[in-house]
């Protein structure tokens, strides 16, 4: 999967997240939006059904990836700050993936 | 409307196979799945054969459910297994395998459709409990345990998830003739049922009509409760 498609998914899950909020609190479509710690738009919830969306959208791609996991809480710097850092997670986690780790 | 996809763990036999049958005639699709093979013939009903305790076999299940369908009303994790015995005596094995059954069967089956349920206007998870909880029955101290983890699972479930619309509630049956207390001797039953406010047996009729209950879209604000049969309380 290319990283353009990656960040449709990501750009899709946050679609989702901003049908579900007030209009002020809308969370913008670029590679540059915070997501999650310090100036982030999810709290610690938001961000589970945040990456629930973007899970659910990538097994329809048949690819089975638990974003969420004890990989991820462990790096010292969150995947999930930004859409950049997410796209990488992703990417790398396909990759994974397909190398059977 | 939409089809309503039901997912019944424990649907071969007993309360689960009732539950199937009960829904599948309202026109519901049912996602049965159990460690024996099929037991329900009809062309919505769709079988998978597993060990809820297996953590791989329950991630396979749910990869190829994925694929058959985009959201999921209703979790009903029906399957359990009981053991009596007296505390002193119970061996560890016991102890893992209600364990790996009951409670991470439960927790993984709700983790894993999560995603599934979140796509459902009215999503809801049924757990089920026991009245051997709130009576504390003597004999039965690994199989209370592992039924007052599920219940509290419930309970912070349906915290976490209420934001998402999933409802997630427990039913304690009392007793019921099913294959689950068969081993139980019959004044032990007695004595048990002489304990409720409702002095009778129960049937899978009984449950199914609180099923039916939660699953309508008007208990939407009804979640994180444990309700007992035959007027049992904490």
């Amino acid at each position: 999967m290319k990283k353009k498609e990656i960040q449709n998914i990501i750009f899709n899950a946050i679609e989702m997240t901003n049908n579900m909020r007030e209009d002020h609190r809308q969370i913008p479509l670029t590679e540059t939006t915070e997501l999650y710690g310090n100036n982030g738009h999810l709290d610690s919830m938001g961000l589970v059904a945040f990456l629930i969306d973007i899970e659910e959208c990538l097994l329809d791609e048949e690819l089975e990836i638990t974003l969420s996991d004890e990989k991820a809480m462990s790096q010292s710097k969150s995947p999930f700050r930004n859409v950049q850092t997410l796209i990488s997670y992703i990417d790398s986690c396909i990759k994974d993936l397909h190398h059977g780790n | 409307m939409a089809i309503k996809n039901i997912l019944i763990s424990g649907s071969s036999r007993g309360l689960g196979k009732e539950l199937a049958e009960y829904f599948l005639e309202k026109g519901c699709a049912v996602y049965g799945c159990s460690r024996s093979e099929r037991q329900i013939e009809h062309d919505n009903y769709h079988h998978f054969q597993l060990d809820i305790a297996s953590q791989e076999q329950v991630s396979d299940f749910f990869f190829t459910l994925r694929k058959k369908i985009k959201y999921l009303d209703a979790v009903i994790n029906n399957a359990g297994i009981a053991s009596m015995n007296a505390f002193a005596l119970t061996p560890v094995e016991t102890y893992q395998k209600i364990f790996a059954v009951n409670v991470q069967g439960t927790f993984m089956m709700c983790q894993k459709a999560l995603g599934l349920l979140k796509r459902a206007d009215n999503p809801c998870i049924i757990n089920m409990t026991t009245v051997a909880v709130p009576l504390q029955l003597e004999g039965e101290s690994v199989y209370a345990a592992s039924k007052s983890a599920v219940e509290t699972l419930t309970k912070i479930i349906a915290k976490e998830y209420g934001g998402f619309g999933i409802t997630c509630n427990a039913i304690g049956p009392s007793p019921i003739e099913t294959n689950l207390i068969q081993g139980v001797p019959k004044e032990k039953i007695a004595k048990l049922i002489e304990k409720q406010s409702v002095k009778k047996m129960a049937t899978p009729a009984d449950v199914i009509n609180l099923v039916d209950f939660f699953l309508r879209p008007e208990s939407r604000m009804i979640t994180g409760q444990i309700i007992y049969l035959g007027g049992i309380s904490k």
